[in-house]
């Protein structure tokens, strides 16, 4: 019988990051991001491109694949590749296939990644839906009006402050704890500072959402390395490993589980990836949750077992998730929300940074133990998540 | 207005959908109703939601509901809703059955609330193809 215990526990490490520049515009194509950031990580790992053999990728039809990439940068022994359709609910899920691919031992290097020019082409706020291959129960939500994620999430928060109050404020200190996270990041696109004025006073997107509620639309590529954790201990960096992952199951109007959006859809997938992990929300030191818009934040934390549903917003007002003086520092570069949004990606970049001890002026301090998380689980009916733990 | 050739939010049926979206061009709102165990489906498959059979009919629905949850759109997301921003969207719990929450525009004025009855309003769009709106159930 399946047992979420069985991952391969920490037999994989993340041994090489790599980035291009997040931006608005990057005036290449995705292929040349992709193979940026993919050459960027393989030398940040001290190796060759000559030792990849796998990569795994994801993407709602707005990338490059790994048959492409593979060959173009001379990787001619490929033996293990995923290239998942849609976009930050699966995120992780790559994650959690580069363990098991090389812990099993079918590859012995799979470079995670991804590459968009998610704000300069191909948008995933609707305008841009022409050129995608839309999920099947798309047209049932366009025809009423609902062409785009905000919407979704922000019918979630809605029932949220319904049923448990929480309001504008909350969602925006979550904004402003991201910002203020970003500023001195050099890798992030926001920098300027952010009060929970600018927040309130900034346009409706989505009422209940405003701007300020919504990540960013970069252009831009992340790449990780997968190795055994063995192979990972004779390599320049502190391994970062893949402790535990899960992917599976969110909700999504097909499954008849769509019934209360106030409840967080990350409560489905928490228990077996704890599990996997051998890991509780206790042993977590800080955590990068999957941020497309600031309700997302709340959810997780909840769905993750940070807090009892409800308890987020006081727990916000005593700076519980702030990173120089939280007991739980989140999104410690910003997030998609002020660093970029590269799909979830750079959520492992800076775990790995952070868990390496490399993130300079942003260093948390109990920084061994990270929860890494795709989109929760709402709209696609799909979740990911992985815990990484520094050997 | 907007032309229909410029429209993004239409819907293209399916072999599976098409009756959905037909019955909402002729002004009418019907879902599949599982002739073995009762339950209703939607979207529109060929699977019942309950005990996953074939055995599925159209059949018009109440058309009543309430509203779960409710957002209102000010961004313009495709040339459709130029006209129409800010507009609201209602999630509406169907009477039939609470596992089916519809999504629509409400185009009725007046205050939104969890709770609000809704009545179904199908709007045609071509001879094939309707959509549904929501509108409060005076």
């Amino acid at each position: 019988m399946a047992d979420a215990k069985r991952f391969p526990r920490g037999q994989a490490a993340i041994a090489g990051i790599g980035c291009t520049e997040f931006s608005r515009d990057s005036g290449v194509g995705v292929f040349t991001l992709a193979a940026r950031a993919v050459k960027a990580a393989v030398a940040d790992a001290g190796l060759e491109l000559s030792d990849v053999d796998g990569f795994a990728t994801f993407g709602p039809n707005d990338s490059i694949s790994p048959n492409m990439l593979a060959q173009a940068l001379g990787v001619t022994s490929m033996s293990y590749y995923v290239d998942q359709w849609l976009g930050g609910s699966v995120s992780m899920s790559i994650m959690g296939q580069a363990a098991l691919a090389v812990s099993a031992g079918v590859a012995d290097c799979v470079v995670c990644y991804r590459a968009l020019n998610g704000r300069s082409e191909i948008r995933m706020n609707g305008s841009g839906a022409a050129r995608m291959k839309l999920p099947w129960d798309m047209p049932f939500k366009m025809a009423g009006g609902v062409m785009a994620p905000s919407q979704e999430i922000a019918l979630a928060a809605r029932a949220h402050m319904v049923r448990y109050g929480t309001t504008s404020e909350d969602l925006g200190r979550i904004a402003v704890l991201s910002r203020a996270n970003a500023l001195d990041n050099e890798r992030a696109m926001m920098r300027k500072p952010m009060t929970l004025d600018d927040y309130l006073d900034s346009r409706w997107i989505v009422d209940p959402f405003r701007m300020f509620d919504c990540c960013l639309e970069t252009d831009g590529a992340v790449a990780v390395v997968v190795v055994n954790a063995e192979r990972a201990k004779g390599l320049p960096h502190r391994p970062v490993l893949i402790q535990g992952a899960a992917w599976g199951g969110g909700v999504n109007v097909v499954n008849n589980g769509y019934t209360d959006l106030s409840e967080s859809p990350a409560k489905l997938i928490a228990p077996r990836l704890y599990d996997a992990a051998g890991l509780g929300p206790e042993d977590i030191d800080f955590a990068e949750l999957y941020d497309c818009f600031t309700y997302n934040v709340l959810s997780q934390i909840e769905g993750y077992r940070f807090a009892e549903p409800g308890g987020v917003p006081g727990m916000l007002a005593d700076a519980a998730f702030d990173r120089a003086t939280g007991k739980l520092p989140i999104n410690t570069h910003g997030g998609l929300l002020s660093e970029g949004y590269l799909h979830g990606m750079n959520h492992v970049y800076e775990a790995a940074q952070q868990i390496r001890g490399d993130a300079g002026n942003r260093q948390v301090e109990r920084h061994d133990v990270a929860l890494v998380t795709g989109q929760l689980g709402y709209v696609s009916g799909y979740s990911s998540a992985v815990v990484l733990v520094g050997a | 207005m907007v032309d229909v050739a410029e429209r993004r939010a239409v819907p293209v049926p399916d072999r599976d959908s098409a009756p959905y979206w037909g019955a909402l061009a002729r002004g009418r709102f019907e879902l599949q109703h599982c002739r073995d165990c009762g339950r209703w489906t939607w979207p529109a498959r060929a699977i019942c939601s309950g005990c996953h059979g074939e055995n599925l009919a159209w059949e018009p629905v109440k058309g009543t509901g309430e509203v779960h949850s409710w957002v209102v759109t000010h961004q313009v997301y495709a040339p459709d809703f130029v006209d129409l921003v800010p507009y609201t969207v209602v999630l509406v719990r169907i009477d039939e059955q609470d596992d089916i929450l519809i999504p629509g525009r409400l185009v009725s004025d007046g205050e939104v609330h969890q709770g609000l009855r809704v009545r179904a309003a199908p709007e045609q769009i071509t001879d094939e193809i309707g959509q549904l709106h929501w509108t409060a159930d005076a």
